[in-house]
């Protein structure tokens, strides 16, 4: 089935909607409106990082990542909001709601952008149409203002959402991309950030069409099988098909901080580990999943990245050994720099329904304690079957949002929980 | 200094001191081995400064004139280098001369070496061990206590203490534990010859198998030496010490049950090869798990599933079950283990429930116990 609709040519949505945080904010207050306003973790301390900023904002020279007091001092009259996540979900969540009016084939890739795949859509609009009434929609329902970009696969797609913001609809053709994708920096590629770009860049590589007609075996030899990806996408090539699912493959749980200042002491960077892995492991709780890998990552006051890992027999989830394993990666690898920001994942994350652990001559006398109820569970299952009795706590989803990170994918729970209703 | 010596006398020797000799070490003197020529013979010394080995080759032996002293002395050369161009050496004698600045001229056949060695003296001098409190242990038995617990020691630095093998001499019995925290392996000796008072020192276990590659499998008396910091491994012609791991050992006697709620009596080597089947759909060691349940008519049931794989299931008749019905599941490859190391025909696996540690030995004895902890399953 799924070769059979391959092979046809197919129209793919990249609907982005525009500074979304900035954008709820005003359609909550409508006051905002037509004001520079941005969105920052901690408008207080340098994490103070802007989030995001209304469009108002940027004309100002404003921009996303920007720290807090350099914006202010760009624009004295920047109206800062601390972040309100909950609102970001609702609203969320209504974007992607009313999507799927459309088709079934919506697949979200973050709280603020997804793809559609509109090609069977079973109307007498044409593409354009369509994607002209979501954005209406968008607007006039959700006061929300979005680009949409329209493509023959999600690549073109996500690009052709970028060339037009805001408010933009813009098709991108296959045959238009030597003329419209091909003299753009590899920079402005999707796929292609900062260390990519400088590797391009060293072997000779300074526009998408210079890496559209760059030998495979450069390609290769650079970036491995990167390098072949970027190649066939710069080529409008393409062939990942938009997936519904998609959101039910959570393959970590992570959470990460930048410091208020750089920081060299020891004790308040394991301060800072022990809250990071308390906040994972209340991520994993409600989610009830376990990891067997748990890995860091640092940046250093010189933005130099480094992560490390280690992997274990049994699956990881709580607190206690989360940090445990995270603050000796950090203390046998850190070299003293002062450290800007630090995050912490279990990856590899599996449900904890059908996961086993090893007990240890530490822990075993704690589950002992469960044997007696066990094996009642276990006589019960035997007489009446396997699913009409589990234990509770196998089944419980809390909705919480333990996260508060901006890039935290925990949003996609509001997608899975659609499900069940 | 200035010797002759049979080459093939010198790998051996050579052989044995280098598994003490590490690339890695902090120390650049240790990169090299210490030669020490008397009358009496050549003393090689290698070391790690966790383990050091020396081994001495006598001058004369049954009547053979194995070295010919022309000169006493003592030299450092290369280890890895100094093995090698013995290992290659054109005839089946070497003669080795130190001129002054430590020039090192190594001759055999036409074939002559001039390697630059180093000082002697700034070598790190043996361990000073008084060997007033000793025991003697047979080679061969050493081997197989050694064989019987090194390998259930941790792998992992998390709790350094378990990377050894804890020895405790008490009531007359040397008793060996080992432990990774998820298994344990013990064996009892029963000693002759005890030495005065008791002992309880945590030797690593990448010592314990250096050890046993170099000790032969004879029944050459071997005579141990425990102190505070230092453990010394003595045979006629070699001294092996090791450096002792500090920390607590975990009081495991606690774990063994005293009384079981189910025993199964089975033949070892029939429940090893179905552990062994059942674990093929297992594709990585972290799902290794297999479930064994007692079933009516002394039968035992092992099953494993691996869910996009598939699943196995097999019954192997038991000699007896007796107890409470029982099912458990455990990592298939420390069970199986622990089968490897429990010698004898017929095994008993003894339960005390579905989480707690469950035990293996032999129907014979209980010199050799296997204990493990189960996997919970959700």
């Amino acid at each position: 089935m799924t070769d059979i609709k391959r092979n046809k040519s197919r129209i793919i949505f990249h609907i982005d909607m525009n500074s979304f945080y900035a954008s709820v904010e005003q359609s909550y207050d409508p006051s905002l409106k037509g004001k520079a306003i941005a969105i920052a973790g901690n408008p207080k301390e340098r994490r103070g990082i802007l989030v995001t900023c209304s469009y108002e904002a940027r004309a100002r020279g404003v921009y996303t990542t920007m720290s807090v007091w350099e914006a202010k001092r760009k624009c004295p009259e920047l109206i800062l909001l601390p972040p309100n996540f909950e609102r970001y979900r609702i609203a969320s969540r209504a974007m992607f709601d009313l999507l799927r009016t459309y088709t079934k084939q919506v697949e979200p890739v973050s709280i603020d952008e997804g793809y559609m795949d509109v090609t069977e859509i079973d109307s007498p609009m044409t593409a354009l149409q369509i994607a002209a009434d979501i954005q209406m929609r968008l607007k006039q329902e959700l006061d929300l203002p979005c680009s949409i970009g329209i493509a023959p696969n999600k690549f073109l797609a996500k690009t052709a959402s970028n060339l037009k913001k805001p408010m933009g609809i813009t098709v991108l053709r296959k045959r238009d991309i030597d003329k419209v994708l091909w003299p753009l920096p590899v920079l402005d590629m999707h796929g292609v950030g900062e260390s990519t770009g400088k590797k391009l860049n060293s072997i000779g590589l300074n526009t998408i069409g210079d890496i559209a007609k760059a030998e495979e075996g450069i390609l290769k030899e650079a970036l491995g099988k990167n390098g072949i990806r970027l190649k066939n996408r710069a080529n409008g090539l393409d062939d990942r098909i938009v997936d519904p699912d998609s959101v039910y493959d959570t393959k970590s749980v992570g959470n990460s901080t930048t410091l208020p200042s750089d920081e060299t002491d020891l004790m308040e960077l394991r301060k800072v580990f022990q809250t990071l892995s308390a906040k994972v492991a209340n991520r994993l709780e409600a989610k009830r999943l376990a990891g067997p890998t748990v890995s860091i990552q640092i940046r250093d006051a010189d933005w130099r990245n480094s992560s490390r890992s280690q992997s274990f027999r049994n699956l990881v989830y709580e607190k206690d050994k989360i940090f445990e394993v995270a603050w000796s990666l950090f203390t046998k690898n850190w070299d003293g720099q002062p450290i800007r920001l630090l995050g912490v994942t279990v990856s590899n994350v599996v449900d904890r329904v059908d996961f086993t652990e090893q007990l240890s001559i530490y822990n075993f006398e704690e589950h002992a304690k469960e044997e007696p109820i066990l094996k009642l569970v276990e006589t019960l299952q035997s007489k009446f079957g396997k699913d009409m009795i589990t234990r509770g706590h196998t089944q419980v989803r809390k909705p919480t949002y333990e996260s508060k990170t901006s890039f935290s994918n925990d949003f996609l729970d509001d997608h899975k929980d659609r499900e069940n209703k | 200094m200035k010797f002759e010596i049979m080459r093939e006398r010198l790998l051996d020797g050579l052989n044995d001191v280098m598994k003490a000799v590490s690339s890695k070490t902090t120390i650049p003197i240790l990169t090299g081995i210490k030669l020490e020529v008397t009358e009496q013979g050549l003393h090689l010394t290698g070391s790690d400064s966790d383990i050091t080995i020396q081994t001495f080759i006598k001058a004369e032996e049954n009547g053979e004139q194995v070295i010919r002293v022309i000169e006493e002395g003592t030299i450092v050369v290369q280890a890895r280098m100094f093995n090698e161009i013995v290992r290659k050496l054109p005839t089946s004698d070497v003669e080795i001369e130190v001129n002054e600045q430590y020039q090192t001229h190594i001759r055999s056949g036409k074939s002559e070496f001039h390697l630059i060695g180093l000082d002697a003296s700034e070598y790190p001098l043996l361990p000073e061990i008084q060997d007033d409190r000793q025991f003697v242990i047979p080679a061969d038995l050493l081997k197989s206590i050694v064989r019987e617990t090194v390998f259930a020691v941790s792998t992992s630095e998390s709790r350094p203490v378990l990377t050894g093998v804890h020895w405790e001499v008490k009531n007359g019995e040397l008793v060996c534990v080992a432990t990774d925290s998820h298994r344990l392996a013990r064996r009892k000796t029963t000693l002759e010859q005890l030495p005065e008072g008791e002992y309880s020192v945590v030797i690593p276990g990448k010592s314990l198998n250096e050890l046993s590659k170099i000790i032969g499998d004879s029944s050459e008396p071997v005579h141990i030496v425990m102190t505070q910091q230092q453990v010394l491994f003595k045979t006629s012609d070699v001294l092996f010490y090791s450096r002792l791991l500090e920390g607590n050992y975990p009081d495991t006697s606690r774990l063994i049950p005293n009384e079981y709620k189910t025993t199964v009596t089975v033949n070892g080597k029939a429940l090893l090869q179905a552990i062994d089947r059942a674990s093929l759909l297992a594709r990585e060691e972290r799902n290794n798990i297999v479930r064994f349940s007692s079933l009516e008519g002394n039968v035992v049931e092992i099953s494993s599933s691996s869910p996009e794989v598939g699943k196995v299931e097999e019954e192997i008749q038991a000699t007896s079950i007796e107890g409470e019905e029982l099912k458990i599941s455990f990592s298939a490859k420390y069970m199986m283990d622990a089968l490897k190391a429990v010698d004898g025909q017929d095994v008993m696996v003894q339960f005390t429930g579905a989480m707690r540690p469950f035990i293996l030995k032999s129907v014979h004895d209980d010199a050799i116990l296997q204990l493990i902890l189960p996997v919970r399953t959700y």
